[in-house]
Order: C-alpha cells, then structure tokens, then sequence
C-alpha cells in the first residue's frame, strides 16, 4: 500500500548535493571486505550492498517554506546466508571494524535461526557491470534557490487562478542514489539513479463545503521532470477541477451501470489489485503480518481473473519511470513482467529467495529502499497495458454511466480481494456524452469482478508515482502506477 | 555525545545561526522476522548519526550528519544553504531552557540481550497450542540513546531501550488473529500472550461468511482502537490542521467525541513511547487533546504555539508536532458487560488500510482484519470477511458509549504508528460496507 504519514515523512530522507556521478564512493572497499570476512566466518552466501543517497527536500505549506531539508547518508548493508538462515546487518560506520561487527552479527544471527527447512537462492547469473540514468540537466548543477523559485513559481500559479483555496501544501524532493553491489558469487554491479518527486495535497473550498485532491509525480533522470512532466499545468488543471467540482457537482447515481475510468484509477488498480497479489513473498506468507498475504496461491498460475482485454504489466526497465532500474539488489537483470495476461495470472514477481522456494527463477524484482534495509520483493512500474481505443469512441457506446477520472479515498484487503475507489473527479455520461460532474462516486468491488468488466481498453496511457509500503520496518519505496482510460461494463457503483 | 552535540550547536551560532538544535543519536537496535512458524531473517542495526535543525535569518534547514568527525564542515555546508534559501514567516522559535528532566533508566537486561529467538518461538508456540497453524510477525530490541543540545540552553540526554512482539497467527487462509506485546521492563515482557491472543482469536475466525452492510453497534478490540485514535492523535497536529489535512480545525473548545473519551499524549507513561524530552528539549508531559468529548488543544511545537497564540504542548517535531505516546483514558466497565451490551452488533479486533475523502470532514473507510466476529444479544454467533468500516471519524469517537476498565499497550506497524495504550470500546451506529461481486 502506499502509506505515509506527511508531517513525519517530511523530516525523513533528506537529501543534498555534491558528489560526482561516477567514481568510486567512500569505502566501496568495505564493501568488498565484507564479502571476504563473511566467507572466512563461514557463511555460505554473502552481498554487501554500499549505498551513498544524497538529495534535498522542500516544503511549501501555504506560500511559505516550512523547511528546506537535505542530507547525505551512506553505509553498508550485508546479508548472508549461513546453516540454512538468513541474516542481514548494516552500519553507516564505514570503518572496518563496525563492518567485521555487523558480519560478525549477520553470521552468527543466521546460524542461529535453527530453520527446520534452509533458504537458499536460486541460482542466478554473475555479472560485472554498471548502469546510470541520464540527466538532460543535471540535478546538481540547479543550485537549490532555483529549485525552490521553480517551487515557489508552481505555487503562486495556484494562486494567480484567484481559487479559494484555504490550505495547500507542495512537496518536492530529489534524490540521487550511488549504489554497490557485491556478492560472493562474483557479482559487482555499480549504478547512479537520480530521481525527482513531486507531490501536493490541495484543498478548494465552496459554501460550507471543500474538496480535496492528493497527487503524485515522480521520475528517474534530471531537473528537465519539471517541464516533461507538465507539474504547473496538471497542478492547474486539478484545481480548476476540484472548484468545479465544488460548484456544479450533483450526487452520483447508485446502481449497475457502465464505468470508465481514467488512467489514475487503472494505474491503482494495477498496482492494488494486481501488483501487490502477485508479489511471490506475500504469496508464501512472509509479509503475513504486516502487508498480508494475497488471495492467489502458487498454484494458480493461468487461472482467470479478467477479462481478455487485460493485461497487466510491471516494468523496471521503463525510461524515467520513478521505479527505473537496470539490475535488480541482488544483481539480477531488470525485465518487463507480464502479471496479467490476456485476463489470465501469468507471472509472479520474484527475487532469488522465492524463486528458489517456487522452482523457478528471479524475475528481477529484489529492492530495498537504502543500505539499513534487506532487498525483498518489490512492484516497480506497475501498469495496464494500452490497447487501441480512444477515449471518445468508449465514450460513444455508454447510455448511462460515470467517467471517473481520479480518486482520492482507496484501500484494499491485506489479501487483495476487497477495493474501494471514491471518484474525486467524476462525470455522469449520458448517451456517449459528459454531462455534470458527480461527487463521491464508490466504487467497491472484487478483484476478478472489476477486471472481469474491462471491455475497452484505451490508448493513452499515463503515469503517476507512489510510495509502496511494505516490509517491517516500513520501506516506503518509489513506485509508479499508470495505465490508459478503461471501460467497465454494467458494475455496480453507489 | 553530549559534547559533540554542543560543539555542533556552538558551530551554527558561529555561523550566524539564530537557533541551533543538535540530536545525535545511537541505535543498536535487534529484530527477528518470522513467518511460516520459523525465523526468516534476523536484522541488526548499528548506527550513529546527528539531526540538525539551524535557522539562519528566519531561514530553516534540516540534514542528518552521518559522520560526526566531519561535523563542523557539514554545519559549514548546512549554513551555506540556508542562505539561499527563503524565509519562513511564520518560524516562531524554539523553547527556552534549560529544564529539568526526570530520571529514567534502560533495563540493563533489555540493553544487553544479544538474543531474541526464544521469545519467538515461545510466542509461535503459544498460538500453535490455541489452534493456529501458521504465523508470522516481527520480534524487536530497541535500544537507541539521544544526546540533544539546542541554542536555547538544552544539554539532555534519553535512553530508549524496550522490547516489542507482534504476531499474525491464521487457522486458515481467511482465519486470522494479531496479538501484540511491548515492554520496557524484561521481567513484564510475555511473548506468549501475544501468541495465545493471535491463536485465539484465528481459531475463532475459522470458517467466515461474507458479511453485510449496514450500521451495527461495534465493540473495538484495543489493536483497532488504537488505529482509530492514531487518527486523532495525528490528526490533531497543529501541523496536520494548517495543511488541511484534519478536521479539528477550528474545533479547539468544541465537542468531538462522546463525554466518556479522555485521550491524552503522555510521553511519560512507561510504555515504548516514552521520552524524557520532545525534539526541542522541552520536558515530556501529559497533555490532553480531548477532555469528556471537548478538543481542548492541537499538539503544538514552539512555533506553532505562536501561531494559534498558545503554548508548546511538548511534542516538537522541528517540522511538525507529532504525537508521542496516546493514552485513551479507560473506563469502568469490565470486557464481558461491553458485550453483554451489544445486542446487534460486530466485534473487530484489526484494522488496516485507513484512508480519507476529505481530511477536513473526516470522511474515511478502513479495513478490517484479522477476527471479525457477529454479535447479537451480547454472544457471538458468526464470523464476517469481506466487510469494510465506512464512517467518519468524529462520529465514530461521538458514538462511543462505553470502555473497559481493563487497557492494552499497543503499537502495529503503520496503523498504530504511535504506541498507545487502548481500553476495549463499545460504539453505537457504525458504518459497515461491503464490495459488489
């Protein structure tokens, strides 16, 4: 799920500037070292994994900047298997002494999990390599009062529409990741991933009443994510909405009627309903008590959950995607996932522990959120594949129905069954026309009963970023979920 | 430390710095992740580091400093920054010291456990012996230690050292119960009771029908209640209200919840969220944010006191307030009368998964899990799945009608962010949803 709590994740992961992109880091011989001495101890696998993030954060509540925040962080993270257990440990001490403390802690610790049934992993691919994402402007060469004047400047468009909005708050970061990785199979893979996010709460407010929007923006490559992903004039665009909204919004008709929904809210039904379920993890039960188990088992690989026309993808390897990666944190080769295919359970997401565990092999999807945290199965860029219809030509074919276009309550059960989605801008259609907008259109439903109404599926296909939690403690990782405009047939809305 | 801290603080003042806070901490923190009845991984954490709060001209930067040897090149750097970035207006200042602390020590036993696989398995065993036949959840030492010195006068210096169990035990794959168990003393520290509770309660999950919708009266087991009061609790932030993201804005004085709720922040109660000082060394109090159903203050830092015209309630965040430790203030009936008094109604024990339309209105859905249980003329007579608590979150705590004497110590994951201590809760009119198939 994407959980976060606003005013405390303001004063975590803050970030800086001043590094060179490639080079080596500080200590990347630790890094080495603790492959070694975790073999001299008597692990029979171990990877370290030395990650340098550095980025700033800015706050803008109400045209004032709470707090600019920045930091640099580094350290070791080394996992090891070791008697049949697996252990992990980290320091941002990079000395070799609290590194040998850490792998001694990781060795013994696994040693001591008395498994009656030992992890292993399965085997996968050596490799020697190194992989960056391309900034067309480099994040460190915009000093940081420019970037705040860019924030300031998408700030005060909001306010130039002469809107009532009485609370607002804009929040952007960057962050640039220098990582790693070594295992004692040979692997040693460095990479640098800058990535820039985006996000805002806004509330517009009427005659004793208000609506409010949360969005999500994010991208892997430089400072040009302002004007390639359009931020002033979506963020325009949602205000304008929200008032509308506000002024000529009529309640929303209950019962079975057609539904299209636009790409926000397929893009969080592939990552809920989609992505979540199929992570091989979950599957087996290791996330049970905090992100849930999932309601497909292992065996139900070509099992129908929807309609043909649905496919449903995760993909790492999607250019300036905020979840873009080349190699996986266990060093395995980044692919495109077909989860769902054709409305079939197609592809489970793997990481080298699962796979071993489902006799199959890692589909690349190892992640963790910094150095302090094991890599476990992660969704990246999770989407609906686009297929070929135009908006309009869904449009034409509904009698009687609601185009939701975005949604701002959602949740879901901890075995992916149960989803709720309430429209935040929504219209009634009436013979293939838009008509008013509609406020708070419920959309509850099954899994299998909201891809199984999929009809139509269209062709422009969109992106908004997220952070995925899971794992304990939280990772709250960047992820993107998209797709195009859906159409669905004769479900049930209130 | 506490004299890096200081040196740190001297550094920004050098540099023209009006305020200066610097909390370096150590954490040498254990955990254990179970699933499957057996230990997946263990993870152990050693680090050191400083948060740095400096304004300069009005202007506030926050940065972590990872390497404490190169501290006084870092506050060069920070410094730097904050004069190119933009002034915070409404910045109202940090509390004035120095004060008085309480004492407070870590149990020794608790610091020097190097262990923690037993009180898994005794846990895991627990539940197994109640009927359960899978579980999973987390075991954690905690111990980190603050060293913390502002511009204003503060030199302080907080051990944090607990023990923390939760447990997710299933009788089958829809069949599942939590049970959660925190201590800051060894000896008080019963893993076992988390595991009987899970068991317990999965065993009597077993076999759930699809439940309805409606409005039913609720009787909340602590582990729910505590999600719902993190609400209020987060919620009520001065923070959360200025950003819109609350619907405690302009309520101060006004009714919120039923005359029988009570909830303090308490950051003196001896539970893991306890401190002896908030981010800005301000003394940790009890402080209560509603007073018989009356919202009587938003949780303030020292600038947001100045904001609203009031004073610090102790719960810095250098950004934000943030609540510490929230205390339902219990009540005087014992568990069995809560149900004896539910004569058609539903008994959750979890929750998960709780979002907003409107943060302002307090219109949210969230989603029960674990043991979901119909209750009519005060006994069980089912089991529910598939059911969704649809409501808003003022009317919820209005509608609360009775609590239990009897308290729990609870804390889970992201739901129950802040640890708490919650009675049983009977509410009345409760919202319940369900999906279309």
């Amino acid at each position: 799920m994407a959980c976060f709590r606003l005013y405390i994740g303001l004063m975590r992961r803050m970030r800086s500037q001043g590094v060179k992109e490639t080079g080596l880091m500080p200590g990347e011989d630790l890094a080495h070292f603790a492959i070694e001495y975790a073999r001299s101890r008597g692990a029979s696998y171990a990877e370290a994994r030395h990650e340098y993030q550095i980025g700033e954060q800015m706050i803008l509540k109400n045209g004032v900047l709470d707090a600019l925040s920045f930091s640099e962080d580094s350290g070791i993270g080394v996992r090891v298997l070791a008697n049949g257990g697996l252990a992990f440990s980290s320091t941002n001490r990079l000395n070799k002494g609290d590194v040998r403390d850490a792998v001694n802690s990781a060795v013994k610790k696994a040693k001591g999990a008395a498994r009656a049934n030992p992890i292993w992993f399965v085997k996968e691919e050596t490799v020697v390599t190194e992989w960056s994402v391309p900034e067309k402007v480099r994040i460190i060469d915009v000093p940081t009062d420019l970037k705040i004047r860019d924030l300031v400047e998408l700030d005060k468009a909001v306010l130039d529409l002469k809107i009532k909005i009485p609370a607002r708050i804009f929040v952007m970061s960057h962050n640039r990741i220098r990582k790693l990785l070594v295992n004692s199979e040979g692997s040693e893979i460095r990479s640098y991933s800058p990535r820039i996010r985006l996000y805002y709460y806004l509330t517009v407010a009427g005659e004793g009443d208000a609506e409010q929007s949360y969005r999500n923006y994010g991208w892997s490559g430089g400072w040009e994510a302002l004007d390639e992903l359009h931020l002033t004039d979506k963020v325009i665009e949602e205000a304008k909405s929200l008032q509308q909204t506000l002024e000529k919004g009529k309640k929303s008709p209950e019962g079975k009627m057609d539904l299209i929904v636009g790409p926000q809210v397929s893009g969080i039904a592939s990552h809920e309903s989609c992505g979540h379920p199929t992570e091989a993890d979950r599957i087996l039960g290791r996330e049970a008590s905090q992100a849930g188990k999932s309601f497909i088992t292992p065996g139900m690989i070509g099992k129908r959950i929807g309609s043909e026309h649905v496919n449903v993808v995760d993909d790492p390897t999607l250019a300036n995607a905020i979840a873009y990666y080349a190699y996986d944190d266990e060093g395995v080769k980044a692919r495109r996932r077909y989860l769902y295919k054709a409305g079939r359970i197609n592809e489970f997401l793997q990481n080298r522990e699962t796979a071993a565990r489902l006799g199959t092999r890692s589909n690349g999807s190892a992640r963790a959120t910094n150095y302090d945290r094991e890599a476990i199965v992660r969704m990246a860029n999770t989407f609906v594949e686009p297929k070929d219809w135009g908006v309009e030509e869904m449009l034409e074919e509904v009698k009687s129905g609601i185009y939701m276009k975005s949604f701002m309550e959602w949740n879901i059960d901890d075995k992916r069954w149960n989803g709720k989605y309430v429209g935040r801008e929504a219209y009634l259609i009436e013979n293939g026309e838009v008509k008013h907008p509609v406020r708070k259109t419920v959309l509850e439903v099954t899994t299998p009963a909201f891809w199984s109404a999929v009809d139509a599926v269209g062709k422009d296909l969109e992106f908004e970023a997220g952070f995925c939690g899971k794992s304990d403690p939280t990772q709250a990782l960047d992820a993107a979920f998209g797709g195009p405009t859906m159409r669905l047939r004769n479900i049930a809305l209130r | 430390m506490e004299d890096y801290a200081s040196r740190i603080v001297r550094k920004a003042l050098s540099l023209g710095c009006e305020d200066a806070v610097a909390d370096i901490y150590e954490t040498n923190n254990f955990q254990i992740r179970f699933s499957q009845n057996q230990i997946d991984i263990t993870n152990s954490w050693k680090e050191q580091a400083a948060s740095l709060f400096l304004v300069h001209g009005k202007r506030v930067v926050l940065t972590d400093i990872r390497d404490l040897s190169k501290s006084d090149e870092a506050v060069e750097k920070v410094v730097g920054i904050a004069k190119i970035s933009q002034k915070n207006l409404e910045y109202g200042g940090i509390a004035k010291g120095p004060f008085k602390y309480r004492s407070l020590a870590a149990d020794k036993r608790i610091t020097s456990l190097s262990e923690g696989s037993d009180f898994v398995y005794s846990a895991v065993n627990a539940a197994l012996a109640e009927g359960a036949k899978e579980t999973a959840g987390t075991f954690l030492r905690n111990d980190q230690t603050h060293y913390l010195a502002t511009s204003n006068g503060v030199e302080a210096r907080d051990r944090r050292a607990n023990l923390y169990l939760s447990i997710r035990a299933l009788a089958g794959l829809e069949s599942s119960g939590h049970g959660i168990e925190c201590a800051t003393q060894f000896a008080k520290f019963k893993p076992e009771r988390a595991g009987e509770k899970a068991g317990h309660i999965a065993t009597m999950a077993r076999n759930p029908k699809r439940g309805e919708a409606g409005r039913f009266d609720v009787i909340f087991e602590p582990l729910f209640l505590g999600s719902m009061a993190d609400q209020m609790a987060i919620r009520d932030s001065a923070y959360s209200v200025m950003a819109g993201l609350s619907p405690f804005g302009k309520k101060i004085g006004k009714r919120v919840a039923a005359n029988i709720v009570t909830i303090y922040d308490d950051a003196t109660a001896d539970g893991r969220g306890r401190k002896r000082f908030d981010a800005e060394g301000v003394p940790a109090r009890r402080t209560a944010m509603i007073q018989n159903g009356v919202l009587k203050t938003h949780l303030h830092n020292t600038s947001t006191a100045k904001i609203f015209k009031t004073k610090t309630t102790a719960n810095a965040g250098l950004v934000g307030p943030e609540p510490h430790q929230i205390v339902l203030k219990p009540g005087d009936w014992k568990k069995e009368e809560l149900f004896e008094e539910c004569k058609d109604g539903v008994y959750v024990t979890n929750t998960w998964y709780t979002r907003y339309q409107n943060y302002t209105t307090g219109d949210f859905s969230t989603i029960p899990r674990d043991g979901i249980f119909r209750v009519k003329k005060g006994e069980i007579v089912g089991t529910w799945k598939d059911v969704r608590l649809t409501d808003n979150l003022l009317h919820l705590w209005q509608n609360v009608k009775a609590l239990s004497k009897e308290t729990h110590e609870v804390e889970w994951w992201g739901e129950v962010a802040v640890p708490s201590f919650m009675p049983y809760a009977l509410a009345t009119k409760i919202g319940f949803t369900r999906s279309a198939e």
